[in-house]
């Protein structure tokens, strides 16, 4: 088995005077490492201060995203046999540091959420008691594509539209109105959403540059729903010009 | 995020029509300038069928004010385009470091691409510059001054020390890949931003169109050589 040299970012803003630096650290190579194994096994082996974040281990928790080799990546679906020798880490960029590998993509996402009114309105009052609406398979499925994402943060990391724009929902915000706009529970009207993504903050900021549809760990036909919400919100903005409805 | 959280921006919203017109004029502007670059290429390659054919176009062109009207109207069409998608550039220090870091050190293609896109872009800016003064003042255009043209060598003035370089055609070259480069991965990524067709199978597609018009753009070169070369006195215009 190879031995690895792992280089990674080390940075502590909470302590005064610490420097942001790369250390150093060398492990054997096992059979099916990941890089979740590996940071747990230099954690526990050489290095107890290393800070990174993880939950799951099984890309269902999307914590551990981070810069592998310079690519926004998940830790834990990262193995060891598909890289070079020499692995760097580093944080993802744009979210705020935390320490070392940690970033909060929480506060974020948060914002996201309320930005994007990531949530399903409606008009209909909630009974408890009646039996649920049944939705066509069809649809459900198609609603459960974009809603795979599990908010790693990766999309965002690897958008430089993104990272010099912090005003900008990058491609997860962008495939999270997907997901409501093609929910038929969701009411809202096509001048709803435009006013929420039909902007430079939104679905019209992205400049195609493809590393979230490429990077995404989940595989989430990003370019495909991205292009879906500007083609939909296009003829959105247009339809409301026509009809002489003030939006925003 | 934080900090456009806290930015007072009732008085000077963005707002959201603008955003769109913004934007389809970007993708339209740019369709427009890669329908005119490809039909250019391909009117400069008649040269290669013949010269005659090469020649009555160009009249024809003349005769029918397209050359009037549509050497203005492309010139506005790239002043528009240079001003939209300009602003996709990242022109800050700040967003120039970051934009070219991050390329580096993700080493993904399609960002790589963009990058060549905003420099070829500059280039293109100062090239067709040229490119335009050049023929301006020597209009009409016809295969053989067009030929002495790209084959003259220069300085014009020996009082130089008498050194010669083949300026137009090295200039011809870069300006022929950088432009074609330009207007087929600009094609590709609208495309890619409207998602009409399917992103690597397109990509493809432009690429192929892209190197044969390259192809035809070199070949039309060396016709033009060839012509100038049996010009009396080699064609020589200074």
């Amino acid at each position: 088995m190879r031995q690895l040299t792992f280089s990674i970012f080390r940075f502590n803003p909470n302590i005064p005077g610490d420097k942001p630096r790369m250390q150093e650290y060398k492990l054997e190579e096992q059979d099916g490492m990941s890089m979740f194994v590996a940071l747990t096994k230099i954690r526990e082996e050489l290095d107890p201060t290393l800070m990174f974040d993880f939950v799951c281990r099984a890309a269902i928790c999307g914590s551990c995203a981070m810069l592998i080799n310079g690519r926004p990546r998940l830790a834990c679906k990262t193995l060891a046999k598909n890289m070079p020798s020499r692995i760097t880490m580093m944080p993802l960029p744009v979210f705020k540091l935390i320490g070392d590998l940690c970033v909060d993509t929480g506060t974020w996402f948060k914002d996201l959420q309320i930005k994007t009114e990531a949530w399903v309105h409606t008009n209909k009052k909630f009974d408890p008691k009646a039996l649920e609406e049944k939705m066509d398979n069809e649809v459900a499925e198609k609603i459960y594509e974009p809603d795979r994402c599990v908010e790693c943060g990766c999309c965002v990391a690897a958008c430089i539209t993104a990272n010099i724009r912090d005003d900008f929902i990058g491609a997860t915000g962008i495939n999270r109105v997907a997901r409501f706009m093609l929910d038929p529970r969701d009411e809202r009207s096509d001048a709803d959403y435009f006013d929420v993504v039909g902007n430079e903050e939104g679905t019209f900021g992205c400049v195609g540059l493809m590393g979230c549809d490429d990077l995404c760990p989940m595989e989430i036909p990003l370019q495909e729903n991205l292009a879906y919400v500007r083609r939909k919100m296009a003829a959105a903005g247009l339809k409301l010009q026509f009809q002489g409805v003030k939006v925003s | 995020m934080e900090l456009a959280k806290n930015l007072q921006t009732t008085i000077n919203k963005s707002h959201g029509k603008t955003d769109l017109y913004v934007d389809l004029a970007q993708s339209i502007s740019g369709i427009l300038l890669v329908g005119f670059l490809w039909m250019h290429m391909l009117f400069v390659s008649t040269v290669v069928i013949n010269p005659a054919l090469f020649d009555t176009l160009s009249i024809g062109l003349d005769k029918y004010y397209l050359a009037q009207f549509g050497i203005p109207g492309t010139v506005l069409l790239i002043i528009v385009h240079i001003f939209l998608a300009g602003r996709r550039a990242p022109l800050r220090l700040r967003d120039l470091r970051i934009a070219w870091r991050l390329t580096r050190m993700m080493n993904h293609y399609d960002t790589w691409v963009w990058a060549g896109q905003v420099i070829t872009a500059l280039m293109i800016g100062i090239m067709a510059s040229m490119h335009l003064w050049t023929i301006m003042t020597s209009w009409p255009l016809r295969a053989a001054t067009s030929a002495a043209r790209v084959a003259s060598v220069g300085p014009a003035d020996h009082s130089f020390g008498g050194f010669e370089f083949p300026f137009f055609i090295v200039f011809y070259v870069i300006f022929l890949i950088v432009g074609e480069y330009h207007a087929g991965f600009g094609l590709y990524r609208i495309f890619v931003k409207w998602g009409w067709f399917e992103r690597h199978k397109m990509g493809w597609l432009l690429k192929g169109i892209t190197v044969i018009i390259i192809a035809l753009g070199f070949t039309a070169l060396y016709t033009f050589t060839q012509i100038a070369a049996n010009l009396p006195a080699g064609g020589a215009i200074h």
